[in-house]
């Protein structure tokens, strides 16, 4: 079977006043399509260092990143960018939403420049589904946490990304709002056969993927 | 790969870009407020240069006063060949000369140096004349002997309608005054004049060579004849006419053109280094406004825009702003132009009028475009170092100019294209690339001298009090303002402070040092048989003046080995004037003490039958003569060829007797000729001007004093229009300071937070304020000095050819000036960071 995403030998490091840190060292293993896995790991372990790899937002150090049959860590910026437009969403931990967009404008953004037709309608669908319909002409400082998470979320499934990669998607909500958040990433997860990583410390949300890898400083445990 | 390739993608990019600007134009408030002061500057020069070209253009044949002028200069023209021009015209003859106009019967009678335009009833064939009262014009050849004065004259004579005025022995009725005429040029532009009838020339009997005479004949052609035709047919006819010159409407008021366009050559020069400075502010602005979007930037390269497209983001919204500012600029200048028309409808008879030029639009856009272009590639290149991956680590590095091998090469052809815009664009690009380079040296010592105080600074930080150690932590932190203070202020002190050096040593020359060295007056027109008497009646008011008398004959330069110089020798040359119209020559038995021999020998006195030409050893450079060349020179009518034996350096700033071209004495004075004296008295009040004319009616008399006061005049009109646009270079650099400034907000709010928590005063920190100021402008005015001094020496000493002197006095006002306007704004704009709330920012709001 064809796998979604694979990891082979990935090293990643970064040289600072002559010192080399070795952040990630012979990381491999490999997504299948639909799976949903967690990333678990203490702080500084490289967890997020990983899923900016797999997002092709670093370039590893040595080894290769395959995302279905683009071989990323030897493409350029903007095909990679291309890539990324087209199959992956992220999540951050700390929302970044456009500030000066609203929250519609920041979904249709995605939509427009993959040249989807009636972005705006399209946008507001989702939003309306996530319950910010009242919301739509507000920008990220009018919103509360939760409300700007979901708009993130809206941002990055409305291209209806094969992957989603979302970094601690609950780490600044409370326990409400967590739930909310976990329950629309599965939702989409399910519906649209996706495939989720996320790193998280939060053990409720972890132990709802498929499968939870551990990291500790920079090797899969 | 989704290219910015169809109109699709920009039409996508347009909207982000237009959605950017509309909601964060508050940021970008300086680059608005400084491209739009400069571009205004900018296309108040073209535009006012332009309405004034049109209206030169539109109204040459009223200029010239006729379709054609056959110019005979001082001899009267064959009047066969008038009359057959007549056959397919309408011709005016008139007479100019120069002549002393007086007063009689007044308590305290005046004279004045006058030209007068003696005019048949043709005149003017093209536009009208504007005088006072209604008919005067008509009595001119109505009635014999009358006059129609100038405006200046009839003010400063203090006449009256039907007063008497002497013009030479005889008496002339004053019919009325004149506020303009429409063939306006040489003597006429500037000087006094006054208008009378066809019959003055033999009433006053001015067949004699003095009086500068100049017969003209104006022709308007017939309705049935093109222009084309009626200039052939009179070319046709004077072909074989030496002493004729054919003058067309596009020759026109040449003196004029030259004067406006040397003139918006300078002030053109003013304004683009009022953009450059601008440039300087647009780059740091924008570098800070990309900054605060570095999250916004992350966030688009996250979700999968291009760096190069959110570049073009960018880049269309400067694009938008330039549209918009240049498009306001532009039209608001067209406001302008009633001012200005009233000043120079007072003073030339002009009227402009707001014209829309294409090109001109074009001009100021691109020099806009130019100027963002060279300022903002390495600022929007920025972009490239935001990484979209700081979203997860929440961690922005602040931006930094980015310099690729590309964008050094494309900044350099921008600029070099702005300098040929500039230098090129005008008569005498030598200047303006002279101009460019210096511009470009001081902007490079000014950035030097900053890094210098930062690291002086850095180095010797230890043994202060707080305010002087915030203060020089201030200077050397890495985002210091210094830089930019340093250059902006720098540039715009310096421009300000070398036009006010110039300014203030042509001033001083003008009003004490030439009229010390310079003689008080000149006498023309003194005939061979006068030449003893007027020595005489000189000694008799004054036993200790002191009397240059020499003879003097008009002489046209028509060939240089043979060719005609006017054909390859254009207005351009400093020298043009020596080969433009009849110069007047002498000559003299040995070298003249004030115009030593810098080549060649003295007179060849085994050649007496030869003539042997002395020339100004600058005409020489300039035209590139060589000793052994060949001068043909028409003397009244008549050429003779006469060989440059020597070059003199000739110093005409004493305003004593200088001529550019001596011929050898053995071979002259059989030339019919008149003299010219100057006189230096001892004692000036003692000379009486009237009793002077009573005995010598037909000598002109140019006091030196009456025409340096109108040089004066003129002089300070266009230092006023100097100095404002060198100060507004001066507020653009302010701006770009306060800019610089407030882009340091949020870092001065944290540092002040800081200071406050630790109890530091607002005493304190605004003290601190000052020391910084302190130490950045006295580096800025030793250096701004320097230049100053060095450029306006230049100009004083080697352009104009005058003493330079320091003025100290000046040099407080503007230092002084400058500096506490400067610290005002500093202050004022660092007043809102004083008082930070604690609660927002120990919550990280």
């Amino acid at each position: 079977m064809n796998k979604l995403l694979k990891l082979s030998r990935v090293n990643l490091s970064y040289n600072t006043d002559n010192n080399l840190i070795n952040v990630l060292q012979d990381v491999s293993f490999e997504v299948d399509y639909t799976e949903t896995i967690s990333i678990v790991g203490e702080s500084g372990s490289g967890k997020t260092s990983l899923i900016m790899l797999i997002g092709g937002l670093e370039k590893a150090s040595s080894g290769k990143i395959q995302f279905k049959e683009f071989e990323i860590s030897n493409l350029k910026e903007d095909q990679i960018s291309e890539i990324r437009r087209k199959n992956i969403g992220i999540v951050f931990q700390s929302y970044y939403l456009i500030p000066n967009y609203t929250a519609l404008e920041n979904v249709s953004l995605t939509l427009e420049i993959n040249k989807m037709q009636n972005p705006e309608q399209k946008a507001k669908e989702i939003l309306d589904r996530f319950g910010l319909d009242q919301r739509l002409n507000n920008l990220p400082s009018q919103l509360s946490g939760g409300e700007q998470q979901r708009v993130a979320i809206a941002r990055s499934i409305a291209m209806k990304p094969q992957l989603i990669l979302a970094d601690e998607p609950t780490g600044n909500l409370d326990s409400e709002n967590s739930h909310l958040i976990s329950k629309i990433l599965f939702d989409y997860v399910n519906e649209e056969k996706a495939s989720l990583i996320i790193v998280t410390h939060d053990n409720n949300l972890a132990n709802q993927t498929k499968r939870k890898i551990i990291i500790k400083d920079g090797r899969i445990g | 790969m989704v290219e910015l390739d169809n109109l699709a993608n920009f039409k996508l990019y347009f909207k982000y870009a237009l959605r950017d600007l509309s909601r964060s134009y508050s940021k970008i408030l300086s680059i608005i407020v400084t491209l739009f002061i400069s571009l205004f500057i900018l296309s108040s020069i073209l535009t006012v240069e332009d309405s004034l070209e049109t209206e030169l253009n539109n109204n040459s044949r009223l200029l010239l006063g006729g379709d054609i002028e056959i110019d005979y200069n001082r001899v009267e023209g064959n009047l066969k060949l008038v009359n057959e021009v007549k056959e397919f015209s309408t011709v005016s003859q008139m007479v100019e000369f120069s002549t002393m106009i007086s007063t009689i019967n007044k308590d305290n009678n005046k004279s004045s140096f006058t030209r007068v335009k003696s005019v048949d009833e043709n005149y003017p064939l093209y536009g009208k004349v504007i005088f006072e009262p209604e008919d005067a014009l008509d009595k001119l050849n109505k009635i014999n002997n009358t006059i129609l004065v100038n405006e200046n004259i009839f003010k400063n004579l203090n006449l009256e309608l039907n007063d008497t005025v002497k013009v030479q022995d005889k008496e002339f009725k004053v019919v009325g005054f004149v506020k303009s005429v429409p063939d306006i040029g040489g003597a006429f532009v500037f000087g006094d004049f006054a208008l009378t009838g066809k019959k003055t020339i033999d009433t006053l009997n001015l067949r004699t060579l003095g009086s500068f005479l100049n017969y003209e004949y104006k022709a308007r052609f017939n309705k049935s004849l093109s222009i084309l035709e009626g200039s052939q047919k009179v070319e046709q006819l004077f072909k074989n006419e030496k002493r004729a010159t054919i003058m067309y409407p596009g020759n026109s008021a040449g003196g004029l053109r030259r004067i406006i366009d040397n003139f918006s050559q300078f002030l053109s020069l003013v304004s683009i280094s009022a953009m450059l400075i601008a440039g300087i502010g647009i780059a740091n602005t924008l570098l800070s406004f990309i900054n605060q979007k570095n999250s916004s930037i992350a966030i688009q390269k996250a979700i999968g825009i291009f760096s190069g497209n959110i570049k073009i983001i960018y880049y269309i919204q400067l694009a938008i702003l330039l549209i918009i500012i240049s498009v306001f600029s532009y039209g608001l200048s067209f406001f302008l132009l009633p001012f200005v028309d009233k000043f120079i409808s007072e003073g030339l008879g002009l009227s402009i009028k707001a014209e829309f030029s294409l090109i001109n639009y074009i001009k100021i856009f691109l020099v806009g475009l130019l100027v963002i272009g060279i300022f903002s590639i390495p600022t929007v290149n920025s972009i490239d170092q935001i990484k979209a991956s700081s979203l997860f680590r929440n961690i922005f590095q602040s931006l930094q100019f980015r310099y690729s091998k590309f964008s050094i090469i494309l900044s350099i052809i921008l600029l070099i294209l702005l300098i040929s815009l500039f230098s090129f664009g005008y008569s005498r690009p030598i200047y303006s690339l002279f101009y460019f380079a210096s511009f470009f040296f001081c902007l490079m010592v000014f950035f030097f001298l900053s890094r210098l105080t930062i690291l002086f600074l850095k180095k010797n930080n230890s043994n202060f009090g707080i305010p002087l150690k915030v203060a020089i932590k201030n200077i050397t932190q890495s985002k210091s303002i210094t830089p930019i203070t340093v250059m902006s202020l720098g540039l715009g002190i310096t421009l300000l402070l070398t036009l006010a050096f110039v300014g203030s040593n042509f001033k001083r020359e003008i009003a004490k040092s030439i009229p010390e060295l310079a003689p008080d007056y000149f006498f023309l027109g003194i005939q061979k048989d006068q030449k003893y008497q007027f020595q005489k009646i000189i000694y008799n008011f004054d036993q200790k003046s002191k009397i240059e008398v020499v003879p003097m004959v008009s002489a046209k330069l028509a060939k240089i080995n043979g060719v005609d110089p006017n054909t390859y020798i254009d207005q351009t040359n400093d020298s043009h004037w020596v080969i433009g119209n009849d110069r007047r020559v002498s000559w003299s038995e040995s070298i003249p003490k004030d115009n030593p021999l810098v080549e060649g020998e003295w007179w060849n006195l085994t050649k007496p039958n030869q003539l042997q030409i002395s020339l100004d050893s600058k005409v020489a450079k300039d035209f590139g003569i060589k000793l052994g060349d060949t001068f043909t020179l028409n003397i009244y009518g008549r050429e003779i060829e006469g060989k440059v034996i020597n070059f003199r350096l000739v110093d005409y700033r004493d305003l004593s007797i200088n001529f550019a071209m001596l011929l050898n004495p053995q071979f002259a004075q059989t030339i019919p000729h008149e003299y010219l004296s100057t006189v230096k008295f001892d004692k000036k009040d003692n000379f009486k001007e009237i009793d002077f004319l009573n005995q010598f009616p037909s000598i002109s008399i140019i006091k030196i004093s009456d025409y340096l006061s109108k040089v004066t005049d003129v002089l300070n009109k266009v230092f006023i229009a100097v100095v404002i646009i060198s100060t507004i270079t001066v507020i653009i650099g302010l701006v770009v300071i306060s800019s610089a400034i407030i882009v340091q907000g949020k870092i001065k709010i944290f540092q002040n937070l800081v200071f406050k928590i630790l109890g530091f005063s607002k005493k304190e920190i605004i003290f601190s304020s000052i020391i910084e100021f302190i130490i950045n402008f006295t580096s800025i005015i030793l250096f701004s000095t320097l230049f100053a001094v060095i450029a306006s020496k230049y100009v004083i000493e080697n352009i104009f050819q005058l003493q330079w002197q320091f003025d100290f006095a000046l040099f407080i006002c503007v230092s002084l000036g400058a500096g506490l306007v400067t610290l005002l704004l500093i202050i004022l704009t660092n007043l809102k960071y004083l008082s930070p709330k604690a609660y927002p920012l120990i919550r990280n709001e």
